[in-house]
């Protein structure tokens, strides 16, 4: 009798452990599937342009478009298209709400900084739960795409008075850019008392970077007590490229926030800020009329970037208020470039605002899909892909809605 | 006691087992599990560094000035920058030798950078090809009309007509196509956006400012299939109703005079005129013009000239008096080749349609008109020719006076076909460049490895 149980005993207890080591075999072999797909995954999503093709400058509903890709048709592999990219729904930005005339509509926030806004209304925008339809993956498989530049460049104020002093920044993903080339771009705003409408300068530099990515800019022509500006560093190196962007406003009470209205025609929306709502869905009163001027600065190569008056070197001009909230703009659907929106109250009350047209001209980053934390397992694959010539690395986190699928 | 002996026994035997299926079932690490694709990581970098062609600047660096290049420099600094910082890389660039000469190496080291020793503890590499900047490999074409007359290609594009036979497409994305293939062999190419437009081209008026444009022995390719655009001054009642309309012929039919107007037009102006899918002149439309009348089919904005369209033109062409004649003038000859000539052009050209169609449009009208053929693009069958480019030549002159190219091919068109039978006809000479010089190439090969951990 004894050695029965004894036997038994031994058999649930060996049984036990040989189930274990299936197990974790089971799991390894779900784990470097998980892999397998993770990268095949990414490529399929960054080689192919989705059908059609041109999605991203077209209009987006239930039913199309048909395919997911985010590869740029006229160019060659790994380049993407700026415009796909600023369709997809970030999942880190909080959505902004604007009401005007009585009606409110969601914005997709992909905004990098204050003064810096790429705001994207949700019907306009790809969300997470369509394209996993497209890809195959709904209800087996959650993914989160991060798209970052590669070369990031930081700016910060280090003196105003006398000289206006900025100090860059600029890093890689692994070391800093060392003896990268830097060109500057300040865009200085002077506020005039109404009804006119502010006006700009635009200064330029150039510079290289120290051993450690860093490198200082100063100007001592630009009296930041009566201007407002706005900075766009471009640096780049063998290639290897970024940009960043600093802006300083007087005028803060109230703004000019770009909205994006229509992809095909290329039209936005220079909204009041007062039709923001907040958290509890009310908006701001106040009755200030901002003056605003409005240019298109387009960046043809931000490596030797070159700005210009926009078209024609036409710059609008135009007011808003509480009671007229919103005008529009329309910009070249074909052209990629900064929406530069200055604004001011008076005379010493400006302020200015920027929307990059496409995704990269300001090196915005976005993440989209789901949330990876609390899953079995994720994996992780990376390429180096490139945005109208800006490096960017995309990201994909991927994993399986199933869990492990075997006892633990 | 002996059972309780074999027990032990069998537990032994059990514990032996299961040690062995621990120890050989080694589980790999994470790392192994799910590695990050290095393979692609190495392939993407290069592309981005390349993307300036700054990785070519410094492959084709002088390997003494290696060392301290700056290009070389700035490459470190962009590797290290863009990788991750658990990735390691080893950089190699190889010089491609070209001699062929026997025991001598295919590929010689130039010049490697690495920031480590080693490759830790798994690597993977993907290689990439750069071309040297002193040395294009493009192409130039000889632009038609260069050493001559002519030189310009007009592609009815208008906006206010309809297409008719061209299943599938529209005869603006034709249009696109067309522009693309052809404008780099052309010194002038203009979208001819209107019949507005077209009607200056009639009239012998330049539609742009260019310095290039000339109607005179242009080409203009009709991507309308079997109907043809027509400007609203030839519709019935309208200023030029004597050279559009003829209320003589059968009903329905009276726009064959149009048709008429454009065979003179080519022949005055020497136009190589392109019909590129089927019965050619079968319909006219205009959207306006037409916006209340039918083709017959139910396709309003068109109107048909059934079979004595073609005719008409003819007649126009060949400076014939004008009148109403539809005798048949097509048979379907089922599945036709390309001609040698074509095919010849097609691999000198890069473009590659199918070598077998299927005509339901044959033409057999070689007799009447002064007409000769130019160019066969498809082998005749019998006294039909599925696609041929004709020469008008009236008797006892050698002057060309009009030239009409035919693709009786069914629908859905194949605008290649009449991009290769244009081609082989004017036949612009490609100037290629840079294949006979050597070391234009360098092979970069960029190997990952990962670090941390083992």
């Amino acid at each position: 009798m004894v050695s029965v149980v004894l036997f038994i005993a031994a058999m649930l207890l060996f049984m036990g452990l040989f189930n274990q080591t299936i197990q974790t075999a089971t799991v390894y072999q779900q784990h470097s599937a998980l892999a397998t797909k993770t990268s095949d995954l990414l490529d399929n999503m960054l080689l192919s342009s989705g059908t059609p093709v041109d999605w991203g400058k077209r209009r987006i509903n239930s039913t199309s478009p048909t395919g997911f890709g985010l590869h740029d048709e006229a160019l060659a592999q790994y380049q993407l298209s700026p415009f796909s990219l600023m369709r997809l729904e970030s999942s880190a930005g909080k959505p902004v709400n604007y009401e005007v005339g009585g009606q409110t509509t969601t914005y997709n926030n992909v905004t990098m900084n204050s003064g810096e806004y790429l705001l994207v209304p949700h019907s306009e925008v790809l969300n997470y739960s369509y394209a996993s339809k497209l890809l195959g993956t709904n209800g087996s498989y959650g993914f989160s795409l991060t798209l970052a530049p590669t070369v990031h460049v930081s700016i910060s104020i280090v003196e105003s008075l006398p000289t206006l002093t900025f100090s860059v920044n600029v890093t890689g993903t692994g070391l800093p850019l060392a003896n990268s080339r830097v060109i500057y771009y300040l865009i200085t705003v002077s506020g005039r008392d109404a009804p006119n409408s502010p006006v700009y300068n635009i200064y330029s530099g150039a510079s290289s970077t120290d051993a450690g990515g860093m490198v200082t800019v100063s100007r001592d022509d630009v009296d930041v007590t009566q201007k407002s500006y706005a900075l766009i560093v471009s640096a780049s190196v063998s290639g290897l490229s970024g940009v960043g962007y600093y802006s300083n406003s007087l005028h803060n009470s109230s703004y000019v926030v770009p909205l994006v209205s229509n992809f095909e025609t290329g039209t936005v929306n220079l909204a009041h800020s007062y039709g923001i709502l907040d958290d509890a869905g009310q908006n701001v009163t106040g009755s200030e009329s901002l003056y605003y001027n409005v240019t298109f600065l387009p960046v043809s190569d931000m490596t030797r970037m070159s700005l210009n008056n926009g078209t024609g070197g036409s710059w609008v001009c135009g007011n808003l208020d509480a009671s007229h909230r919103v005008d529009s703009v329309n910009l070249d659907t074909r052209n990629l470039g900064v929406l530069v929106v200055a604004y001011s109250t008076g005379a010493s009350t400006s302020g200015v605002v920027v929307m990059p047209w496409g995704f990269s001209p300001l090196g915005f980053s976005v993440t989209f899909g789901g949330q990876p934390g609390q899953q079995e397992w994720v994996s992780t694959d990376l390429r180096q892909v490139l945005v109208n010539n800006i490096p960017y690395q995309a990201k994909l986190m991927f994993w399986s809605n199933e869990g492990h699928k075997v006892i633990t | 006691m002996l059972r309780t002996i074999e027990v032990l026994i069998a537990i032994i035997i059990l514990f032996g087992a299961f040690m062995a299926v621990t120890y050989f079932a080694v589980l790999p690490l994470p790392r192994q599990v799910a590695p990050m694709n290095l393979r692609r990581l190495a392939l993407t970098t290069l592309e981005s560094l390349e993307s300036n062609h700054d990785l070519s600047n410094a492959a084709f660096e002088t390997p003494s000035d290696i060392p301290d290049s700056a290009n070389w420099r700035d490459l470190q600094v962009a590797l290290s920058a863009s990788l991750p910082a658990d990735v390691i890389y080893n950089l190699t660039v190889y010089a491609v030798n070209s001699s062929g000469a026997v025991g001598s190496n295919l590929y010689k080291v130039l010049g490697s950078i690495s920031n480590a020793a080693t490759l830790g503890a798994a690597s993977d590499a993907s290689s990439y090809m750069v071309a040297s900047s002193d040395v294009s490999f493009a192409f130039t074409p000889e632009k038609i009309g260069e050493h001559g007359t002519g030189g310009t290609l007009y592609i009815l594009n208008c906006s206010d007509a309809n297409g008719w036979w061209i299943t599938g497409y529209t005869a603006q994305s034709l249009a696109e196509d067309l522009y693309k293939l052809l404008s780099p062999y052309y010194l002038e190419t203009i979208m001819v956006q209107n019949t507005s437009d077209l009607k200056k081209l009639i009239d012998g008026q330049k539609i742009t400012g260019s310095a290039n444009e000339t109607v005179q022995d242009a080409t203009i390719i009709n991507t309308f299939g079997e109907c043809v655009p027509m400007p609203q001054e030839y519709h019935q009642g309208q200023i030029l109703e004597n050279q559009g309309y003829d209320a003589g012929a059968p009903s329905g039919y009276g726009y064959t005079r149009y048709c008429y107007t454009l065979g003179q037009k080519t022949r005055e102006q020497n136009w190589t005129w392109s019909s590129i899918v089927g019965y050619p002149f079968y319909y006219v439309s205009n959207t306006v013009a037409f916006q209340d009348e039918q083709n017959g089919w139910g396709i309003y904005g068109m109107r048909m000239t059934n079979q004595g369209g073609l005719r008409a033109f003819l007649q126009g062409l060949d400076h014939q008096q004008y009148h109403y004649d539809d005798a048949g003038a097509i048979s379907s000859v089922g599945q036709v080749t390309l001609t040698q000539t074509v095919i010849n052009a097609s691999n000198y050209y890069g473009i590659y349609p199918s070598p077998t169609q299927t005509s339901t449009r044959a033409l057999s009208i070689l007799s009447g008109y002064n007409l000769t053929v130019g160019l066969n693009v498809f082998n005749s069958v019998g006294n039909y020719l599925p696609g041929s480019i004709y020469k008008h030549i009236f008797s006892g002159s050698s002057d060309t006076t009009g030239v009409f190219l035919a693709i009786g091919l069914t629908r859905t068109p194949d605008i290649r076909v009449t991009t290769l039978g244009l081609l082989s006809y004017f036949h612009p000479s490609l100037f290629t460049s840079g294949y006979s010089v050597s070391d234009t190439s360098r092979l970069v090969v960029l190997q990952l490895g990962l670090v941390g951990g083992s």
